[in-house]
């Protein structure tokens, strides 16, 4: 097994706020994390935290064996162009899709690799084609984000990370602002990168879907990681309260029962 | 009162009047060209958070809103040269102040249609790995400048009026051409009235044209 990213006791504080109280959590080329939290226990936090939209207070990242920030006197220094490389390599899809409104779809697949990765006109081209097909929107090439429906606008934000050729990908609630009938085919599109070895971390409510798609489940609590393990361990059969009361408030999920051998 | 109107001392003067239009004119386009453009500039270092760019950006842009035109090129033209070492004439005196006072209002028009833009547009170029620039070029001012645009054309209307400041300093823009020929002709009632429709004829067609393209953005939505 390769170890794809390594977050070494992350921590993160706001202010006086401590939103993540040291996270170490180790990603195994292409496994599916997913990880589940109330409300603020810090899991958008720890995600922005692995690309750096968020820088840590102290901990390491390290993605593909290399270290990010150099260590000088006990404080690690960042430069931007590590962090923008760092980027190119880490896929993130957003709860809001924020897909650029002044392009069409094909040019918001381009853009990263055009503008970012300076590939020729025929690189950019064959993955923006590539990509769209694969979440199943090569015929909406043309059309602009305003025109798309949200299930339809995030596959684009999808193919537009996946366009990047990252190592790996993070979504923050890719479904959460969907109207419900739309969720459907965004987390089938998720689940066949899954299926296809893609590496990821994945925010969601969706606990159905956690449970088909993850290889390990992480709860967090109050910044830090309460419980994980697989699907069936967490979600069936959940050792801390935390947890348990966690799954409670979320009723309508209804878990293959525990089995009684 | 039966004034007898008589515009033919108007077009007896044709030539000097068009010269003055044509001044006009150039004034107006270098003082916008050059203030849309170093108001970007300034405008960017407006939204800045480094208070290098911050500052020295925000004191520039409240000094020129802050005072009248007016004094902004009389104070060129009469005070500059005696405390710097360069000779000015008029038109470098009312370009300059008609320049600083339009890189500061549209530094203001840019840094509000950037402010308007959301966050999440910032984050998605970050996250494709697009450095600031990157960013400000490629996703944020794209969207911007749409917004900006009947807020730039308002400013051209006013700068357009403001270009007849500079007869004061004996610039020879429309506005002290018709001065000069109405002191020759006395002539003050044709002689003005023309200039007034002239400036008419020159904006109202930019006025429509703002509305229209305001009417259009709201029907967007
Ligand atoms: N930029 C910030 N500045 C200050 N506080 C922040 C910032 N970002 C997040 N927080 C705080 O950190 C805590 C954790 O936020 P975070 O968004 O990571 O939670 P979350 O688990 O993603 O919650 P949710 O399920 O609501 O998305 C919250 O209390 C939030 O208010
Ligand atoms: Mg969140």
């Amino acid at each position: 097994m390769t170890t794809v990213l390594s977050i070494q006791n992350i921590h993160k504080i706001f202010g006086d706020l401590e939103v993540l109280k040291g996270i170490d959590v180790n990603v195994e080329k292409s496994e599916t994390i997913v990880i589940l939290g109330a409300s603020g226990s810090g899991k958008s936090t720890l995600l922005r935290c692995i690309n750096f939209m968020e820088v840590p207070t102290s901990g390491r990242i390290v993605l593909s064996g290399k270290t990010i920030g150099k260590e000088t006197a006990g404080k690690v220094i960042y430069n931007e162009a590590e962090l923008n490389a760092l980027r190119t390599r880490v896929g993130m899809v957003f709860q809001h899709f924020n897909l650029f409104p002044h392009m069409t779809v094909r040019e918001n697949v381009m853009e990263g690799p055009r503008t970012v990765l300076k590939c020729d006109k025929d690189e950019c081209g064959r993955r923006a084609s590539k990509y769209l097909d694969k979440v199943g929107l090569g015929w909406k090439s043309e059309a602009y984000p305003s025109q798309l429906s949200g299930g339809q606008q995030q596959r684009v934000a999808i193919a537009r990370a996946l366009a990047m050729e990252p190592d790996i990908m993070l979504f923050d609630e890719a479904t959460s602002a969907l109207d419900p009938e739309l969720v459907g085919e965004v987390l089938e599109t998720i689940k066949e990168l899954a299926d296809e070895g893609m590496t990821m971390l994945i925010v969601t409510h969706e606990l159905g879907f956690a449970y088909t798609v993850a290889d390990r489940v992480l709860f967090l609590s109050e910044g830090r990681i309460l419980e994980q393990g697989t699907p069936a361990e967490v979600l069936v059969y959940p050792k801390q309260d935390g947890t348990k009361n966690f799954l409670k408030g979320h009723g309508s999920f209804r878990l293959p029962e525990p089995k009684l051998d | 009162m039966d004034y007898l109107w008589d515009f033919q001392s108007i077009l007896n003067n044709k030539q000097l009047l068009l010269i003055g239009l044509q001044n006009t004119l150039i004034l107006a386009v270098v003082c916008l060209v050059l203030g849309l453009a170093f108001g970007a500039i300034v405008g960017i270092a407006r939204y800045s958070r480094n208070p290098i760019l911050y500052w020295p950006s925000t004191a520039f842009v409240e000094v020129f809103r802050n005072t009248p035109v007016l004094v902004q090129i009389m104070w060129f033209f009469f005070a500059f040269p005696i405390i710097s070492p360069f000779e000015i004439n008029a038109f470098t005196a009312a370009a300059l102040g008609l320049t600083l006072n339009t890189i500061a209002f549209s530094a203001e028009i840019y840094r509000a249609g950037i402010q308007s833009i959301h966050k999440g547009q910032w984050e998605a170029g970050k996250a494709l790995g697009m450095s600031y620039t990157q960013q400000m070029s490629r996703v944020i001012l794209p969207q911007s400048i749409r917004r900006m645009i009947p807020a730039f054309m308002n400013r051209a209307i006013e700068l357009m009026k403001m270009t007849s400041l500079a007869s004061v300093i004996a610039y020879g823009e429309l506005m002290y051409q018709a001065k000069v020929v109405s002191t020759i002709e006395f002539n003050p009632i044709e002689m003005y009235t023309t200039v007034a429709l002239i400036f008419f004829a020159i904006i109202f067609p930019f006025t429509l044209l703002v509305q229209r393209y305001e009417d259009k953005q709201r029907e967007k939505g």
